[in-house]
């Protein structure tokens, strides 16, 4: 099926078809005769009727107006809030619109220490910083390892291994369940007392690395993004293993046969091909790292403290904890902004390739 | 021929898709055939025991107006977090329930402030109820105007110590003769010193258990007044007093069980229960985690003083009903609120709850020895002072500042940023 976006790019297109339409009709007979008969307009409604574009109607516009509605509606009507001063229970004051919550979320963010953006050194800024700050960070290092994990676990898994369905299944099995089992499941591994990272490293002695992870500041978000690792590089291993297998077999022999050892065939022959996988594999995970919400909710609740914030959980915090509806708006669009900023690069470059 | 049949299908296809359509936004305006009389409770009481509680509430009511339909609605989620959630989108659409749960005094703020909740003044509160109500809760029911907007139906105590009598005793320590937080802290040294058992069971995982220690501390430091004080927002004027209090709670985190940031407040409880830990701040709803434990008796096992310095005082957390506006039930409404206000509701819900009533004059039968006692110190009490951890002490938005500012405290211990942190916390 075509895309609306190529119905309506090819609205020439579409005429053309209406007009083939008719001639080869033109052997039934009965368009010739109705159009002899009544003239232009006849026709014109005929042809408008008869295009591709009207006949595909019944198939997209239900479902057309159902996501314009409760998607696009919802998104605009959204926009619409956050440039309002809406809070408290009363209604929304439409009559004065401004960007005002948007110049004050990103004066307060840019107010911030942003030489030291990666360092989690316990810096007084506002929730704004620490919230922008620790969702761009948990963006780039969840993506980057996590594909980087999933890459190895893929080429592992596509060596001609025993029980390679087996395996295959325990890697991606995490990815199946629900953020809540697995933060519940983390906050048990990570407690310093009982849990198993702590026990694990006192046993084979490194015992002065034993930590307070989802306590500490410093290690907190860390302790969130390698727990969401886990949970998604067996995703990133199924996308690479398509990738993987399909690269014809003769390239692995060729490579082979030219004397490159395993490690230059992998990286100047294999993953070089796999760019595909890698994009579509990336933009699955950041989506998922802007809604890491429920992980943080079920472990720390509404307040993860500003080492572990993010923007997801301030939106959530400044809407309905404090019911300041206009700015949690602002928030979300910044946070649909971002996810655009994500996603319409990827939409643009398939679409170039011509997959779209 | 062929052709003006497919035209007169596809109209229809059309005209189909079209109703269908219109059917399904349709149906998003339905669903609200709800009897018109129904009282509707929201309220967030769902775990076990609170379960149990607001059904007795509930069983009494109808016995005492068996003519009205009780729809119980509850909202499960700690505290209200889904409760006001709910609460909130449908006051916005003009279609809230009959009653729900609220805390009290500043966390209705929200409500007030759009007028939502309505003035039950002359309707519940007749002179009966306001003279067996002491002064301090009788304000946490009123709004900024001073009028009555909600009943308060239970009450909690925040400032208590627990603790287990034999880790105590093997230290040697007599609970009674604390008498200032710096007492608590040389008590807990000696504890950390003479014995196996962490000193004190706490919990960083989510900010409210430190913000309350921090509350009593600075009650127990430095009197009800500045604490009431700094809740007007006078933080800067009583700094040395906050810094010092801030301070005294960062030394007790030495003393916190280790994984303090991994666990919820219950499950470091069971360390007092088990005889790890000595010592537990915590409101008294700590005590129905004792009374279920076995083999674990009040005063033999565990047994509890107020927080040191603060023996006169009864730090509230109360949970109240309101009156919301356009009420589908008025008179309904107007009667849960009567009963809720009573002797028969509050006898019937507040043991069961574990919390003791707020009115002085329902009679002791029902509650236990430790309530008893609750209710002979809540009497006595000098001053019943509003938390902001609970909510009744400052506004939502104060509150979640607040906690921002603690939940970054309970990981780094830091008193500077902290500070500051507060008295920006106040500066809305």
């Amino acid at each position: 099926m075509r895309s609306p976006i190529s119905l309506l790019r090819g609205d020439s297109g579409a005429g053309r078809s209406a007009d083939d339409e008719p001639s080869v009709r033109a052997d039934g007979g009965t368009v010739a005769e109705s159009g002899s008969e009544d003239g232009p307009i006849e026709s014109a409604r005929s042809r408008i009727s008869d295009s591709e574009f009207v006949r595909s109607m019944p198939f997209w516009v239900p479902a057309g107006l159902l996501t314009a509605l409760f998607v696009y509606g919802a998104i605009g009507w959204n926009f619409l809030i956050s440039l309002t001063d809406w809070s408290g229970l009363g209604d929304p004051n439409y009559g004065s619109l401004d960007l005002g919550n948007y110049g004050e979320f990103f004066a307060e963010a840019w107010s911030g220490d942003w030489l030291f953006g990666f360092v989690p050194i316990p810096v007084n800024g506002p929730q704004e910083y620490w919230a922008l700050r620790n969702t761009i960070v948990l963006l780039v290092l969840f993506t980057v390892v996590a594909l980087i994990v999933g890459l190895l676990l893929a080429i592992l898994v596509d060596r001609n291994i025993r029980f390679e369905n087996t395996f295959r299944t325990i890697y991606l099995l995490p990815m199946s369940l629900s953020f809540v089992v697995t933060a519940l499941f983390w906050s048990w591994m990570y407690n310093p007392t009982s849990g198993m990272i702590n026990e694990v490293l006192q046993m084979v002695g490194l015992g002065g690395l034993t930590m307070q992870w989802i306590s500490d500041p410093q290690t907190k978000l860390f302790a969130v993004i390698f727990a969401l690792i886990w949970q998604f590089s067996g995703y990133c291993m199924v996308v690479y293993l398509a990738g993987l297998r399909a690269i014809p077999t003769d390239q692995y022999e060729a490579a082979k046969v030219d004397g490159a050892n395993l490690l230059k065939m992998y990286w100047r022959v294999i993953v070089p091909q796999l760019r595909a996988s890698t994009v579509s594999a990336a933009v699955v995970l950041m989506v998922f790292a802007l809604k890491a919400f429920d992980f943080l909710y079920v472990m720390f609740g509404t307040r993860p403290g500003q080492s572990a914030d993010i923007l997801a959980m301030m939106m959530y915090r400044e809407s309905f904890g404090v019911t300041n509806w206009a700015y949690g708006s602002t928030i979300a669009m910044i946070l649909f902004a971002l996810a655009l900023g994500i996603v319409a690069p990827y939409l643009y470059y398939e679409y170039q390739r011509g997959e779209l | 021929m062929s052709d003006t049949n497919r035209l007169l299908s596809r109209r229809n296809v059309l005209r189909a898709t079209g109703a269908a359509t219109v059917g399904m936004l349709a149906g998003c305006n339905g669903g609200d055939g709800d009897d018109e009389d129904e009282l509707e409770i929201v309220h967030w009481w769902t775990a076990g025991g609170e379960q149990d509680a607001i059904e007795a509430l509930i069983d009494g009511f109808e016995e005492e107006y068996p003519d009205v339909p009780v729809s119980n609605n509850p909202a499960p989620g700690g505290a209200g977090s889904a409760l006001d959630t709910e609460i909130q989108s449908r006051v916005l659409n003009e279609n809230p329930p009959s009653t729900f749960q609220i805390w009290p005094g500043k966390a209705m703020d929200t409500y007030t402030e759009s007028d939502v909740l309505a003035d039950i003044g002359d309707s519940v509160w007749d002179s009966e109820m306001e003279d067996a109500y002491l002064d301090g809760v009788k304000e946490l029911a009123k709004d900024d105007d001073g009028n009555y907007v909600a009943v308060p139906l239970n009450i909690h105590r925040l400032n208590n110590l627990f603790y287990n009598v034999e880790v105590l005793e093997s230290a040697g320590i007599d609970p009674s003769e604390l008498s200032s937080p710096a007492d608590l802290l040389d008590a807990m040294e000696t504890i950390a010193s003479d014995t196996d058992a962490t000193p004190m069971a706490h919990q960083t995982q989510a900010p409210w258990s430190t913000i309350q220690l921090w509350e009593n501390v600075l009650i127990g430091m430095e009197g009800v007044d500045t604490y009431l004080d700094v809740l007007d927002g006078n933080v800067s004027a009583n700094e040395t007093a906050v810094r010092d209090a801030l301070q005294m709670v960062a030394d007790y985190s030495e003393y916190f069980n280790e994984d303090a940031g991994s666990v919820a407040w219950d499950q470091a409880n069971t360390g007092v229960i088990q005889g790890n830990a000595a010592f537990l701040h915590q409101g008294d709803w700590a005590a129905g985690q004792y009374k279920s434990a076995e083999d674990f008796e009040f005063e033999s096992d565990w047994n509890y003083v107020p927080f040191p310095g603060t023996a006169e005082v009864y730090h509230v957390v109360t949970d109240s009903f309101v009156m919301p506006e356009p009420n589908p039930s008025p008179d309904a409404t107007e009667q849960w609120l009567s009963y809720c206000g009573s002797v028969a509701g509050q006898e019937a819900f507040n043991p069961i709850k574990g919390s003791i009533p707020p009115r002085t004059d329902v009679p002791d039968d029902e509650f236990g020895p430790f309530l008893t006692a609750q209710r002979e110190d809540f009497n006595n009490s000098t001053a019943q002072p509003p938390s902001i951890a609970h909510g009744t002490g400052v506004t939502p938005e104060v509150k979640s500042n607040v906690e921002g500012v603690f939940s970054t405290f309970n990981g780094d211990w830091n008193i500077g940023p902290a500070y500051n942190g507060l008295t920006d916390a106040f500066d809305v």
